[in-house]
């Protein structure tokens, strides 16, 4: 089993990594879009997948990162590299600050309440807060030179984001391996016992999100830099929605099934594009029927060999 | 002051219409736990099957104003109750003991395909609702002005309501509806067809929004695919704010929805409404997880 899922890991990545070999701009822009996309599903599967909290808004912090990043450098001026540290703190920041008050809400009431943070995030953009958002046609014009080079050529941008993804899988290994990657699973699982065992579920809970939120505005950064531009359409309630169904199409706290999801998602419609305008009626085909063929997503996460009572709700 | 008692009645308008929407879902979440998502874009589904039916009886000619009015919301339920019904068979039967958040994905797809399926048939810009389906009557009471609409709108919106009251506390069906909604399982053993209760209240859920949606097409004149999204969320909050799965709580929370959102759009910007609504869902949520009429639900943490 290890070594299988060993020689998938490595075939994917060789394939990554030798892909603009084929020197097609189009395919190049879609992969790295794949790239930053399942970074993002992947942030959010840690606070939905891994925290099990349902968040139906993680498209605000994404957003926060890219609006962060072109703040920063078209309204102040200053180097794209400058803005690096800040979305990733703040981002964390808002999490902490939003999810705080809310991580002890059953769990319906917690994907009203995150659904709520993405259309307040919204209107904000829309309405120009502060003069700064550019209100509904968001942002244009970044330049991202740094010591001479265009981090926006196509290449460039491809390898930032596949090296992204790349840190983001070691990130997510690292952290399934560490106590507070089985602390996570134990709140989800049964939060009295975990509290029993001295595990704060609201400490691990407000981690999940900070972490979650960090690496969606990482994601925020790059994607602002390949399109040069960010606009409130990308980061609405609909691409949360969008992100929520990758990680339960793919399964839960499963790599490989996000990466599948994501895939199915962002890249299949690339190659069917002659059916654009019914693209939306097909994700909620494929939505509704791979939930009903496969409850636990397309690919579930294994967790070696439990007895079925235990891992019943 | 005149302002003020306008802004009350739009918001009593208003507040029909997510009163109205948000028993479809508080039904639905009180019986099976879930947040039917699809339950928006069916009631936006509704007005443009009535928009289609009316346009078709008039062009026959045959029948009186009044009663091609009437029988388009009758046909309007007949249709919504129908989409709803296959709704659930194809996306929610299945996942009945699915994990909750496999339903909540089947729900998120029905509510796309059926609001892309709009855009694909009827297009996607602003379809017109016809301004002389109702009479454009208008009275004057202390400086306010009602419209015949406003009138109609209100008034079957509270008959509605009473019968809805009527029927959950009074009949023989209502009480297997609430006692379905506090333990299915128990329910069954006392030999209630759980199944055909959640047709019931899929049933009774379209036939309202279906009455909500036709509202939203006469009264704002304009619709659009996505109006699902915009007044479902909002009768969704509704819901919430009153206590989701308590029938009452829903009337009182679309009220006071409709009353708050009208003073928003008229004392502080319309364009801001929808962050208002939500900042103020997050503190009701902060402060009274379980709404303002939902009882208190022991908490596992």
């Amino acid at each position: 089993m290890k070594n299988k899922s060993f020689i998938g890991y490595a075939v994917l990545f060789a394939f990554l990594a030798l892909f603009p070999i084929t020197n097609d701009p189009r395919w190049l822009t879609v992969v790295t879009t794949f790239c930053i996309y399942s970074v993002v599903a992947l942030s959010l599967d840690i606070v939905l997948g891994r925290a099990g909290m349902f968040d139906m808004g993680h498209a605000l912090f994404f957003g926060m990162g890219a609006y962060i990043t072109a703040i920063m450098n078209v309204h102040f001026g200053l180097n794209i590299l400058t803005a690096l540290p800040l979305v990733i703190i703040i981002p964390a920041l808002f999490a902490i600050v939003l999810s705080t008050p809310i991580v002890h809400l059953r769990g319906d009431y917690l994907l009203v309440a995150t659904i709520g943070m993405n259309i307040v995030f919204e209107q904000a953009l829309k309405n120009d807060l502060l003069g700064l958002t550019g209100g509904p046609n968001g942002i244009f014009g970044l330049d991202a030179t740094v010591f001479g080079f265009y981090l926006d050529d196509g290449i460039t941008i491809y390898y930032i984001a596949f090296f992204l993804l790349l840190l983001t899988l070691l990130l997510i290994r690292n952290l399934e391996k560490s106590k507070v990657g089985r602390a996570l699973h134990y709140v989800q699982e049964d939060p009295i016992a975990a509290e029993s065992l001295g595990i704060s579920t609201r400490f691990y809970r407000v981690f999940s999100f900070a972490l979650g939120a960090a690496l969606a505005g990482l994601a925020g950064f790059v994607f602002s830099i390949q399109y040069a531009a960010v606009s409130p359409e990308a980061f609405n309630f609909m691409t949360s929605v969008i992100f929520f169904a990758i990680v339960l199409v793919g399964g839960k706290a499963s790599i490989p099934g996000i990466l599948a999801g994501t895939f199915i998602m962002f890249v299949l419609p690339e190659i069917f594009r002659e059916f654009a305008t019914a693209r939306y009626f097909v994700f909620g085909l494929a939505m509704v029927v791979s939930m009903v063929l496969r409850p636990e997503g397309m690919l579930p996460a294994k967790y070696g060999k439990l007895p079925k009572y235990v891992t019943e709700d | 002051m005149d302002i003020f008692l306008q802004q009350v009645v739009n918001g009593l308008i208003i507040g029909s219409i997510y009163a109205l929407v948000a028993l479809g879902y508080t039904m639905v979440y009180g019986v099976m736990k879930l947040i039917n998502f699809a339950h928006g874009d069916l009631v936006a589904l509704s007005a443009y099957i009535g928009l289609m039916f009316y346009t078709q009886l008039i062009g026959l000619g045959v029948l009186p104003q009044p009663l091609v009015v009437v029988s388009v919301f009758v046909l309007t339920a007949i249709v919504a109750a129908a989409v709803a019904l296959l709704v659930e068979r194809v996306a929610y039967r299945p996942l009945r003991n699915a994990p909750r958040l496999s339903a909540v994905v089947s729900a998120l797809g029905a509510s796309m395909m059926i609001q892309n399926g709009i855009m694909l048939i009827w297009g996607p810009n602003i379809t017109i609702f016809p301004s002389d389906i109702l009479p454009a009557v208008s009275w004057t009471i202390y400086g306010i002005t009602i419209t015949f609409v406003q009138a109609a709108m209100i008034i079957i919106t509270l008959v509605l309501m009473i019968s809805l009251t009527l029927f959950i506390n009074y009949t023989k069906m209502g009480t297997a509806i609430r006692a379905s909604a506090i333990n299915q399982d128990v329910a069954k053993l006392m030999g209630i067809n759980v199944n055909m209760i959640i047709m019931i209240i899929f049933i009774v859920g379209a036939v309202l929004g279906s009455v909500g949606g036709l509202f939203i097409g006469m009264y704002y004149r304009g619709i659009s695919f996505n109006l699902g999204w915009v007044y479902g969320l909002n009768a969704f909050i509704a819901a919430i704010l009153g206590g989701i799965g308590n029938i009452p709580g829903s009337m009182v929370g679309g009220y006071m929805l409709g009353l708050f959102t009208a003073l928003i759009a008229g004392y502080v910007s319309s364009s801001w409404a929808e962050a208002f609504t939500f900042i103020l869902l997050i503190l009701i949520l902060i402060v009274r997880p379980t709404g303002i009429l939902g009882e208190r639900v022991a908490e596992k943490v």
